[in-house]
């Protein structure tokens, strides 16, 4: 079954063509990398997926149902969510404390969970503002991760992390899309991680679907290399 | 994995929130205590009268910081609900529109209902944007006082005649300096301890979270324009009650009621008391009154000394005095705290 659809997703900044005709399906359970180049469109592709953007066209489909109209918090109480590429936390809250109040447009409130496979615990009673930015990171994708999302749309989780962290996040993050069976479309421009948890990845670039396919094919393609993998590949 | 997370050691919000809820309510009855007690020791009638304005005041000044802790903006504008309560029954009165219990009921109700559905379309403008709309809807309704003259008697007011019994109290109890002062002072408490209810309330912990990042509460599932309305409506209630005990002590009312000017001193006191601490706003009105009344008595331009005070409030303690006495509470404690550990 696909989790999440797009079809003909298109979105422009003044003249600028962010998004054209984008199509893009995520079968339940994958964990889907999206790479290209700055500018590519990729977190506009999240923000029209989440609800975030407006003035686009197309259509967005969850399991089938047609969420276009939705809103952002409507699309995230039927279960898609979506972490930032810039942390994005309440600073001034406690961790366990905003988790909470997440939890309580939840059906599933699952804070302890949360605070236990996110590794938060420790800071439960803490200001958000006052944790180390690694832990600001998790505690962004907890806020997603709480009601246990259908769908997961991460834009950059591992932005500003040292090496270690970011491979603990995507390790955390294999771990819980398979326990949890949490389809996850993932923005990421550390290689490392994408090629080490992405069962497919699609390539943008300039607003289009450059290649599709799964991460060896990917590799193996001149255009994508050209455009953006580089020495990477 | 249990999900039976406690939030008791909630890091945010000041000293009274830094309580136990037990210490909360032993403080506000040390307070209620100190107020029934307090007529009694001042002679002076008109010091009385001061005291009581500067309550009223403090309960005007608690609402706009209300709406700064929860909401994160600021209002020009909350003297059109403290005036709009305080018309409302002056005009029931002098038509006979209504009985003085309902007209209160009336005045307590339709100004925050009338901030409710404004707030739904102004909570929506952040930052300089939406205190200027405050000022502009609060100048609108001041105009309207100003020139309806045939309804309001305009730039002059008018004295409200009450009936002698009001929720069958005297009303002499309403404007005698000591008894309306214990009144004022005690309803100042319970609205203290309401908005400390509130603050710890979900709703209350929910316009936190959207006045730190909107965004980010809309992310995770919350509609955030009717939390912020509510809270805009809860603040003017607040104005409202002042409004209903000003002309319930005055027996009096005019477009002064009204005007930005009083909107203007009201922001200045919760800023000299500290907007962030519940109880900041209400204690920076009983400084801004007798600080009023003492340069008063030395020079006509006593504005010029409130002013500086505020400059110097706003460099030297942003968090307000009452900021500056936590800190200081703070500093005692851990003091205390170190004396007590060395000892043993």
């Amino acid at each position: 079954m696909i989790a999440i659809e797009g079809t003909n997703l298109t979105r422009g900044f003044g003249g600028f063509v962010a998004l054209d005709k984008i199509c893009i399906s995520v079968p339940e359970g994958q964990i889907r990398g999206l790479i290209g180049p700055n500018g590519a469109g990729k977190s506009t592709l999240i923000d029209v997926l989440s609800g975030r953007a407006e003035n686009w066209s197309g259509q967005v489909k969850l399991f089938g149902e047609d969420i276009s109209p939705l809103s952002a918090q409507q699309r995230r109480r039927i279960g898609l969510a979506r972490s930032f590429q810039r942390t994005n936390i309440f600073p001034d809250l406690g961790v366990a404390e905003q988790l909470d109040i997440a939890a309580r447009r939840a059906e599933q409130p699952n804070v302890g969970e949360v605070l236990h496979e996110l590794g938060l615990a420790p800071y439960a009673h803490q200001r958000a503002a006052d944790i180390s930015y690694g832990d600001q990171r998790r505690l962004d994708l907890g806020l997603a991760l709480i009601g246990r999302p259908r769908v997961l749309l991460l834009d950059e989780p591992a932005a500003g992390l040292t090496v270690q962290e970011s491979m603990d996040m995507a390790e955390m993050l294999r771990d819980l899309a398979q326990r949890w069976g949490v389809t996850v479309l993932i923005v990421e421009h550390d290689m490392d991680v994408v090629f080490s948890i992405c069962q497919h990845i699609t390539v943008l670039h300039l607003g289009r679907v450059l290649a599709d396919g799964a991460p060896e094919e990917i590799k193996r393609i001149p255009e994508v290399v050209t455009a953006y993998l580089g020495s990477a590949a | 994995m249990s999900d039976s997370i406690t939030l008791s050691n909630r890091p945010r919000g000041g000293l009274m929130a830094s309580l136990p809820q037990r210490s909360v309510f032993v403080l506000a009855a040390v307070a209620a205590a100190v107020g029934i007690f307090l007529p009694g020791l001042v002679s002076s009638v008109l010091l009385l009268s001061l005291m009581t304005q500067a309550v009223i005041g403090a309960i005007t000044a608690t609402g706009v910081g209300l709406l700064f802790r929860q909401n994160g903006v600021v209002s020009f504008g909350h003297a059109a609900f403290y005036g709009s309560a305080a018309y409302i029954i002056g005009l029931s009165m002098r038509y006979g529109l209504l009985p003085a219990e309902l007209a209160i009921i009336a005045a307590l109700v339709l100004p925050p209902l009338l901030a409710f559905l404004l707030g739904l379309v102004i909570v929506r403008i952040p930052g300089v944007a939406f205190a200027m709309l405050t000022l502009a809807v609060g100048q609108a309704i001041y105009e309207f006082a100003l020139k309806a003259r045939h309804i309001t008697v305009g730039d002059d007011g008018f004295a409200v005649n009450f009936p002698a019994q009001v929720f069958g109290i005297s009303v002499r109890t309403f404007q005698h300096p000591s008894s309306m002062f214990l009144i004022c002072w005690m309803l100042l408490i319970v609205i203290l301890l309401a908005l400390q209810v509130f603050a710890n309330s979900p709703l209350g912990r929910l316009t936190v979270a959207i006045r730190e990042n909107e965004e980010r509460a809309r992310f995770i599932g919350y509609r955030t324009v009717v939390p912020r309305a509510f809270v805009y409506a809860l603040s003017a209630f607040v104005a409202s009650i002042a409004g209903v005990m000003a002309v319930l002590y005055n027996g009096f009312v005019s477009p002064d009621m009204l005007h930005w000017s009083l909107s203007g001193s009201v922001l200045i006191m919760a800023i000299i008391g500290g907007p962030k601490y519940l109880w900041g706003p209400a204690l920076g009105a009983v400084v801004f009154f007798f600080i009023k009344d003492f340069t008063g008595n030395l020079t006509e331009h006593w504005p010029a000394i409130i002013g500086m005070i505020v400059i110097i409030t706003t460099l030297m303690l942003p968090e307000g005095l009452a900021g500056a006495l936590a800190r200081l509470a703070g500093a005692v404690r851990r003091r205390g705290n170190a004396t007590g550990e060395a000892a043993q």
